[in-house]
């Protein structure tokens, strides 16, 4: 779910545009009487009941009723209710009772919320990384399922943007400026396996974490032992932000798409870049990712690179076609 | 579970630091634990009106932090990234690591929910209406205080931020060892922290589970939780790289264990599964029976739920034989993320120093079979030789997880 049509690829032939003014987009939200009884659904947010939404759909889509693991990534978690409760405490003081609010505020509701909902006991894990959360818990599920721990592992991220703290990012150039693609929400779900399925829509191939590299050193990983045919960067109007994938491009001489035109920026955008990838794959049509001119060769493989402050990830996907 | 038989590489611990209620280093956290001195007092340093409540607090000030930690007054920093870079460069020193080498693979985990959040509350008004305090709107979440301790350590290679509320640093520690067995890192510096803030007192307040007392995990009139805030990380690699390097070994981390209680947000089951399956699992990563464990340190917060559930989680797993079990809560008060950091660093110290950390403040134990730590009769804690200890941490939404530290016997 995003600022794209929910639960739909339709964004492949006809995306819904926005203009790259630096605004702030809320998601486009499905009708959730479909997923959740109405009782279930007064007592949760809207990020709450996007994850179980999302995540319900891709547990069917992959014929998986109980993961080994869940593994969530939220940059921010449920920030409606944390501001709720900040708020509450500084206009009215420290009289402030709001135990649901306080309860979840902390990053991990939404991945226990998604083990109660199913009584799923296995591994359950939250990480809270800024713009590489994601890519945080799809390592954890990668060393996992290389160790044997579990066969199968439901990750997913959740992002919400409220205006306040969009008002807030924007001072820090996050999100905001001229020229920038707007600020969005994200729920983003897959389900990774160990076992081929039948099913599989991509092999995840590898998945890195760096910490203030070089462009140069994101580059020779991009091209070493595994090399991609095109890299998916998560380009998003900030000269300061992009000028690393820049770099990187004529550090690989690969072809540079982009997502964040479609899907904005949020902590959890580099997940709807990494779905973008898988589906693209998936179908062969990168035309939806592709802005420039020039053709593009024949894909096979992408590296999905995001860049946010001090970290950059690097997903490796391959075609299974 | 697919998760319990896995047979991992040996993965020992070469350094440790620790910043809690009882003390800035570990030579006086182990002083203190050996002379059964509690850190909980009355509110001195969190800016609350709520002062019936009493808390773990480190006792220093932001400022003599930023001078213990080398920070300069100008800098951004928080209470958590400062107390953070004070514990991880006394484990990263012990480590013979003060300097990161090129072509060692050096990684930091940090656990830690509250981030920002003590500069947050104090600025938020103006956060909103003015630019004045802008540079705090950055370092606000998790991973911005996170990367606020990382670039004190130059050299990381990678750093990313777990978040499961109390069982935050314990499940930091457990990333790191399987990344290290999965190859994907040489040495991972692994903890959590957490400062104290008004946002969580207040939010513990609401759920009515602080006690006005000094807290008494385990006992039948136990009443609620004190909270405390600390850091505390640990350097682990696998033994070969121990070797490599030419550094002295601590313990072994012979096991760990995640599984979640599925249960409620913040209650926990009656039969306390999440809690058993977890302490299951790390026996199982580590291959020891349970009557191979000498002690555990339980989460142990001094809630009725909490302990209740613990105790019979601990109670279906060891029962014939039950080993001895303490909460160091009652000394640091619950340090929230970095509790699962702070206590594995307390189990190394017991294990090291040959003593059992006492249960304070215990005067009638819950009827469930559990053998509580008693001071000595000079008032310490009791000496033992200890082989094997069990570390547990659990979190709201039944985020459960444990950690096994073993004896290194070369």
């Amino acid at each position: 779910m995003s600022i794209q049509r929910p639960l739909s690829d339709s964004w492949l032939d006809s995306p819904v545009d926005y203009p790259h003014d630096g605004g702030c987009q809320a998601a486009i939200d499905p009708d959730f009487k479909a997923f959740l009884a109405p009782m279930e659904a007064r007592r949760m947010g809207r990020l709450l009941k996007r994850a179980v939404a999302v995540s319900d759909t891709v547990l069917a889509e992959a014929s998986v009723s109980d993961p080994d693991a869940i593994l969530t990534a939220t940059g921010l978690g449920c920030v409606e209710n944390t501001e709720a409760f900040l708020n509450a405490l500084c206009e009215e003081g420290e009289d402030v009772m709001m135990p649901t609010a306080f309860m979840q505020s902390t990053h991990n509701t939404i991945g226990s919320l998604l083990a109660i909902r199913r009584k799923c006991h296995g591994y359950n894990s939250t990480y809270a990384h800024k713009g590489v959360s994601f890519e945080s818990a799809v390592l954890d599920a990668v060393v996992q399922l290389r160790l044997g721990a579990v066969s199968n592992a439901l990750v997913g991220a959740f992002d919400e943007m409220t205006p306040t703290y969009f008002g807030f990012l924007a001072k820090t150039g996050f999100v905001g400026q001229p020229g920038m693609v707007r600020a969005s929400d994200s729920a983003v779900a897959m389900v990774l396996s160990a076992v081929p399925a039948e099913k599989a829509l991509c092999e995840l191939m590898d998945v890195r974490l760096m910490y203030r590299p070089a462009a140069g050193k994101v580059a020779s990983y991009i091209m070493g032992q595994e090399g991609v045919d095109a890299i998916v960067a998560g380009i998003n109007g900030s000269e300061k932000n992009d000028k690393i994938y820049e770099e990187i491009a004529s550090a690989t001489c690969l072809p540079v798409m982009g997502y964040k035109h479609l899907f904005g920026e949020n902590y959890g955008a580099s997940a709807a870049g990494v779905y973008a990838a898988v589906r693209c794959l998936h179908s062969g049509r990168f035309a939806s990712l592709h802005a420039g001119e020039m053709a593009l060769p024949e894909i096979r493989s992408v590296a999905v690179v995001n860049h946010d402050g001090r970290s950059v990830s690097v997903v490796k996907l391959g075609s299974l076609c | 579970m697919a998760g319990s038989v896995v047979r991992h590489k040996p993965i020992v611990v070469t350094g440790a630091g620790v910043v809690c209620a009882i003390g800035n280093c570990k030579g006086q956290v182990a002083e203190a634990l050996r002379s059964c001195r509690s850190g909980i007092s009355t509110v001195e340093y969190l800016d609350t009106s709520h002062k019936e409540f009493p808390v773990g607090e480190v006792r220093m000030t932001n400022t003599e932090m930023r001078a213990a930690a080398g920070i300069a007054p100008g800098e951004v920093a928080n209470r958590s990234s400062l107390m953070a870079v004070i514990a991880a460069g006394e484990a990263l020193a012990q480590a013979g690591l003060a300097c990161i080498p090129e072509g060692v693979r050096v990684g930091l985990v940090t656990g830690t929910t509250v981030g920002g959040m003590d500069m947050s509350e104090r600025h938020y008004r103006s956060f909103k209406d003015s630019d004045e305090h802008a540079a705090y709107i950055a370092t606000h979440d998790c991973g911005s205080t996170n990367e606020l301790i990382a670039d004190r350590f130059p050299g990381l290679e990678m750093v990313t931020t777990v978040s499961t509320a109390c069982s935050s640093a314990a499940n930091a520690v457990m990333l790191g060892a399987n990344l290290i067995d999965a190859g994907m890192a040489d040495v991972m510096v692994v903890g959590g922290t957490e400062c104290l803030t008004r946002f969580h007192l207040n939010g513990f307040k609401s759920l009515m589970i602080l006690d006005r007392e000094p807290c008494r995990p385990f006992d039948i009139s136990r009443a609620g939780l004190n909270l405390g805030e600390g850091a505390a990380y640990l350097v682990i690699e696998t033994e070969e790289s121990a070797r490599r390097r030419g550094v002295p070994v601590v313990c072994r981390l012979s096991g760990w264990g995640n599984a979640c209680d599925a249960f409620h947000q913040t209650a926990t089951s009656a039969d306390g599964e999440g809690a058993y399956l977890s302490m299951k699992a790390a026996l199982e990563s580590a291959g020891l029976q349970p009557s191979d464990i000498d002690y555990i340190n339980a989460h142990g917060t001094s809630t009725p739920n909490n302990d209740e559930s613990e105790a019979v989680a601990v109670e279906r797993l060891f029962a014939g034989c039950m080993p001895a079990i303490s909460s160091t809560k009652s000394y640091t008060g619950h340090t929230t993320s970095a509790s699962g950091a702070i206590e594995s660093v307390i189990c190394l110290l017991a294990l090291e120093g040959g003593f059992m950390p006492a249960n304070l403040n215990l005067t009638q134990p819950l009827d469930r079979g559990i053998r509580p730590v008693m001071p000595d009769a000079a008032g310490n804690a009791p000496s033992a030789n200890l082989k094997n200890i069990l570390c547990n941490s659990f979190g709201f939404g039944g985020n459960d997880s444990s950690l096994i530290f073993s004896r290194f016997d070369d």
